[in-house]
């Protein structure tokens, strides 16, 4: 368990994304770090691309994906992971980071993450995906839990045993979704602190934190709680990454907004929120985390 | 085991992007006894990742979607059951679409009629937009100072005079039936491309260049030099180093 005295201060950032570009440069000395859409470097716009390489040496980067599809039980698209290798180079990152989830089988592309079913027989693919994917990158790979609407009735392990199993074979370390846990404990009924308290110690390495919304539908039985990166980040998300603190010690903290973009006030108010709460931990020894570049 | 997985993934995905799952009526819809009981949830994950391809696609194809109004309902049904997703990317998405109208228009005509020459813009803006170079790779032994029609650049033959539309200055005004020739470029250091309206002389001869060519074949037109110069700098025709 970390200890107090030894405890980096993680950095706090925001995922980058073009439509903010010039709010973002603008206020660039508010963030310590930003997490590029490595799949937005493969088939983003020549602007997109050249804006987001434009920012190496600028502030740190991190590194994340939406295509890899590790769960797919189909082999690894390896041209795919090599471009990322290349563009983790160029961007400097210091890990990369993909969900622990299916988006797509052979011809067909849902474009939305699906869960896995949580069995040790899926654990054994995802492990030896893993280590490809290890063999081929020069930077710590990370696993993100992703959030879920339906569940596989075979799964025989929880969220937490999954996760962990995979970690534990490969090293891979945890890139922690809040929002995600926050949606799943409230939307399943399950208890998100012991979720925390099956994963390893020390494993998580990055954070993911965004504000959803409360989806009522007519045929829905109960309201349902949908992770749309639109609104502020629910306080008793914040108390789960509080409770996270006691036992990793997480690198950096990113700030995931993709719709109402305009409500930029509300980006800054979480990001001072996240400062406010995790960033004034004095250092004793040695800097931040994660070192501002340039 | 491990094949098994598959086919449930691909049933799985399968429904989920099929018109059933999206509209249909939510019990008994999903066949797999492994998939029991949770017909509720898979309605609203097939419901949720309709409308991010949809977005997806009306990004790019704003007016040609607000064009075929009541058509738009029917029109979206038929294409998820043709056109299953096969891509995350925005523009992909947009160009299955557009794919699927043009092949429905073969036979039926499209309504109203300048609908194809609207999508066909709107296609082509997202393309010069994001980026994308349509010429040949691998030219680099082509000599200094040839010419050819700017890859980046898309050249549309449009049936009907869609300018007025384009620039929001159309009100209620049908389209006149006019050949209308139109280039979408991208001048450099913008990040919005331009629309301009080009002679047919202009036209013919930028779909000619779709290699480099010694500008010298034109030494019998006058002013040449200045011409392509100005073709150059409005992005038409690339120049090589």
């Amino acid at each position: 368990m970390p200890s107090e005295a030894c405890r980096l201060r993680p950095a706090i950032g925001i995922g980058y994304r073009r439509p903010l570009d010039e709010w973002t440069r603008v206020n660039l000395a508010r963030f310590d770090v930003l997490e590029i859409t490595l799949d937005h470097c493969l088939t983003g716009s020549e602007a997109t691309r050249a804006a987001i390489f434009d920012l190496v040496g600028q502030i740190s980067l991190t590194a994340h994906g939406i295509g890899l599809s590790i769960g797919t039980n189909a082999p690894l698209d390896l041209a795919y992971v090599d471009e990322l290798a290349a563009i983790l180079d160029r961007l400097k990152a210091p890990a990369y980071s993909e969900h622990l989830a299916f988006t797509r089988v052979p011809g067909r592309d849902l474009g939305n993450l699906l869960p896995l079913p949580r069995t040790r027989a899926v654990a054994e693919q995802v492990i030896a995906k893993v280590r490809t994917i290890q063999s081929r990158i020069s930077v710590p790979f990370l696993l993100e839990n992703i959030t879920y609407i339906f569940d596989w009735q075979d799964s025989e392990l929880s969220d937490a045993e999954l996760l962990s199993l995979i970690c534990a074979e490969t090293g891979a370390g945890i890139l922690l979704d809040v929002e995600n846990l926050y949606l799943n404990a409230t939307n399943h009924g399950f208890d998100p602190y012991a979720f925390l308290d099956g994963l390893p110690a020390n494993t998580v390495k990055e954070v993911h934190v965004a504000g959803g919304v409360t989806l009522l539908d007519d045929l829905l039985p109960r309201r349902l709680f949908q992770d749309t990166h639109s609104h502020p980040v629910p306080e008793a998300a914040l108390d789960l990454l509080d409770y996270a603190f006691k036992r990793h010690a997480p690198q950096a903290i990113v700030l995931e907004r993709d719709d109402r973009l305009e409500a930029v006030d509300e980006i800054l108010d979480d990001v001072a929120r996240l400062r406010a709460r995790y960033s004034p931990i004095e250092v004793p020894h040695g800097g931040p985390a994660v070192a501002a570049a340039g | 085991m491990a094949d098994r997985l598959l086919r449930r993934q691909v049933r799985l995905v399968e429904h989920l992007t099929s018109s059933a799952g999206i509209f249909g009526a939510v019990r008994g819809l999903s066949n797999d006894p492994e998939l029991h009981g949770l017909d509720l949830a898979l309605h609203l994950e097939a419901r949720f990742s309709h409308e991010k391809r949809m977005q997806k696609i009306e990004w790019v194809l704003t007016q040609t979607l607000e064009l075929l109004g009541h058509r738009r309902e029917a029109m979206i049904r038929d294409f998820v059951e043709a056109c299953p997703p096969t891509g995350i990317s925005w523009l992909g998405n947009a160009r299955q679409f557009h794919a699927f109208l043009k092949a429905r228009w073969r036979h039926e005509p499209p309504v109203p009629a300048h609908l194809p020459d609207i999508a066909a813009y709107e296609i082509a803006y997202a393309t010069v937009r994001a980026g994308e170079r349509l010429g040949p790779a691998g030219v680099a032994e082509a000599p200094a100072g040839t010419i050819r029609c700017h890859p980046a650049a898309v050249l549309l033959c449009c049936a009907h005079d869609i300018r007025p539309l384009l620039e929001g200055r159309a009100g209620n005004d049908t389209p006149a039936r006019r050949e209308t020739l139109l280039a979408v470029t991208m001048l450099p250091g913008t990040d919005e491309p331009q629309v301009s309206e080009l002679s047919r002389d202009l036209f013919e001869m930028l779909e000619m260049l779709d290699r480099f060519i010694d500008p010298s074949i034109f030494h019998d037109m006058p002013d040449a030099g200045m011409l392509i110069q100005n073709l150059a700098a409005g992005g038409l025709i690339e120049v090589h180093p």
